[in-house]
């Protein structure tokens, strides 16, 4: 349930951020947003602070090595998921 | 009677009251600035019983933190020279014998006895004890410093940048903008980049806060820590913009939102800024500044909130002096010059851009207004001169191109010395190719015969400094885009053609 949550604020954050006219559910779960989708390195960090404002869960969870380390939506959904575990 | 900074600030500790912040997007750590002092020289005692003395070298590969400061303080303590390198973008172990460097302090693992963990520097600046340091005392033209920029070998070249440069820009700065008790600079640049090390210079002496972020943390530390002056690149406040206008709510409202309430001026230069961009910030009630130089001139003009005006980079700073040439291109004469020649650059490279009396060739164009201010005209690099010996300058071509929302970056090109070729970087994907065929259309109504665009050519994928058609400053690689789109350029079939 939290996780369907979780990924339904991702989507829908990662669609704004990249204003590319890609509706929430065509994003894809496994492509690289920085190769495939063209996300900035700066944008990245808005579309995370975003997306961890809807969910809930704090950016200080993570470190710039957590953030390099996520690639595609699903690597976002997967921390974001773990981490509201934690802090809840 | 002019006064050294960088010699104020290795003779004794800062008046108290102030603080340098760290910021990182799991934790904030605050010190006083009188600490600081303190902890940098507990941490040049520490280098000094390594071996390292004056005109030594001493790199730093490290996103910006704590210890990446107390390196450099510590390193002018001892009048030993910093190297910063661009964190990401060097392996660490070909740099200690490239580069001349006794020690590298760096995040990443290191096989040898030189390179050393960065870590290491919180040891050294712990504790309480009083070090025990020779009294420095720098000339005006002693390095500090070395400043790398691309060369034409592949390899980057090095600029040793002198105390007196460092001096009369930071002098220069502080007339125009009065940074005092209650400001709080904003740094996320990388450290690697020396201006960005002025501002904690400029606290140390000057008496205000400074937060220094990772480039990660930039958008989380702004809001969290309220500062009043934000140093960035244009690319930076063009993401930002984008930002605040896809908000819901008044954008004036937005903006505070992600840079906090507390904004006096935002300071942007290093590439130009759209003139969109500038008016959208001063538009929400957050001034910005855009200036002018180059790594070899440091600080050459700069618009600030005494003489601003839009569309120029601002009037020249004391101690420097614009020569134009009768084709417009700019030299740039230092009282203070940064330095003379280039090192570990190609033959011919110095002698290029540095004249025999220490003037810098910039190879860009610019004119002045009656009262006085700046405005760049592009690159002479970037003039084209087709077959009929008309020169183009394509600056404002590309500008009016730009002004359309369907085109972020665009890059004007002639391959056959007769047609000029736009290769737009779109803002969105899909392209909007009507959009952009009415900026094709609109943008050829404003220019001359010789001036008009061909076609354009749509950038696929966008511009960016990950498939290397954008600087790390955002500036995009002309000849980079013209090797990879020259085929679409020159096949007739291809692109969105003038009608």
């Amino acid at each position: 349930m939290h996780g369907d949550h979780i990924e339904r604020a991702a989507r829908s954050c990662l669609a704004e951020a990249l204003d590319l006219g890609i509706a929430p559910a065509e994003l894809q779960l496994d492509l690289d947003m920085v190769n495939e989708y063209g996300l900035s390195s700066l944008n990245k960090v808005l579309f995370m602070t975003a997306v961890c404002d809807a969910t809930g869960v704090p950016v200080s969870c993570f470190t710039e090595h957590d953030l390099a380390r996520m690639r595609t939506l699903g690597d976002v959904v997967t921390a974001l998921s773990r981490n509201e575990v934690v802090s809840r | 009677m002019t006064y050294s900074i960088v010699n104020r600030i290795v003779s004794g500790p800062p008046s108290p009251g102030h603080r340098i912040r760290f910021a990182r997007l799991d934790a904030t750590e605050s010190i006083e600035l009188t600490e600081l002092y303190a902890m940098a020289g507990r941490v040049a005692q520490g280098l000094r019983e390594l071996g390292i003395g004056p005109g030594d070298r001493i790199g730093i590969l490290a996103p910006n933190c704590l210890e990446w400061v107390l390196l450099d303080l510590a390193a002018l303590r001892l009048q030993a020279v910093t190297a910063g390198f661009e964190f990401g973008k060097y392996a660490a172990g070909e740099l200690p014998a490239r580069y001349g460097l006794r020690l590298l302090f760096t995040d990443r693992a290191g096989d040898t006895p030189q390179i050393l963990d960065i870590g290491t520097i919180r040891a050294l600046a712990a504790g309480s004890a009083e070090p025990d340091l020779p009294a420095v005392r720098y000339a005006a033209e002693d390095v500090t410093t070395l400043k790398f920029t691309s060369g034409s070998t592949g390899q980057p070249k090095a600029l040793a940048a002198s105390v007196g440069s460092i001096d009369s820009s930071l002098r220069a700065v502080q007339e125009m903008f009065q940074h005092t008790d209650g400001d709080d600079l904003f740094v996320f640049l990388p450290l690697s980049l020396l201006q960005q090390r002025y501002w904690i210079y400029s606290a140390l002496c000057f008496g205000h806060d400074v937060t220094v972020s990772t480039y990660e943390a930039a958008f989380v530390a702004l809001r969290a820590t309220r500062p009043t002056v934000v140093m960035g690149v244009p690319g930076f406040f063009e993401t930002a913009r984008k930002h605040i206008a896809s908000r819901s709510g008044a954008p004036a409202e937005a903006a505070r939102a992600l840079f906090g309430d507390r904004i006096r001026y935002l300071w942007t230069g290093s590439a130009p800024a759209s003139a969109d961009v500038l008016r959208f910030f001063t538009g929400v009630g957050l001034p910005i500044f855009e200036g002018y130089g180059l790594n070899e001139t440091c600080i050459v003009t700069k618009n600030h909130p005494g003489a601003h005006r839009e569309g120029s980079v601002g009037t020249v700073l004391p101690g420097k002096q614009v020569l134009l040439d009768e084709h417009g291109v700019i030299s740039v004469r230092s009282d203070h010059p940064v330095n003379r020649r280039y090192e570990y650059a190609a033959p011919g490279e110095s002698e290029r851009v540095f004249g025999p009396d220490g003037v810098v060739r910039t190879g860009d164009l610019g004119y002045f207004d009656e009262d006085g201010f700046l405005y760049i005209r592009g690159r002479a690099d970037d003039v084209i001169v087709l077959d009929n010996a008309r020169k183009i300058v394509v600056r404002p071509i590309e500008e009016r191109m730009k002004t359309s929302p369907a085109i972020e970056e665009c890059v004007v090109l002639c391959a056959d010395r007769t047609h000029l070729v736009a290769v737009v970087s779109p803002a969105t994907e899909p392209a909007d190719e009507a959009a952009i065929s009415t900026a094709l259309r609109h943008t050829n109504a404003v220019f001359g015969g010789d001036e008009q665009l061909r076609k354009v050519v749509i950038a696929r994928p966008r511009f960016s400094i990950q498939n290397n058609t954008l600087t790390s400053q955002y500036k995009p690689q002309r000849n980079r885009i013209l090797d990879l789109y020259r085929s679409e350029i020159e096949d007739h079939r291809k692109g969105i053609h003038a009608r």
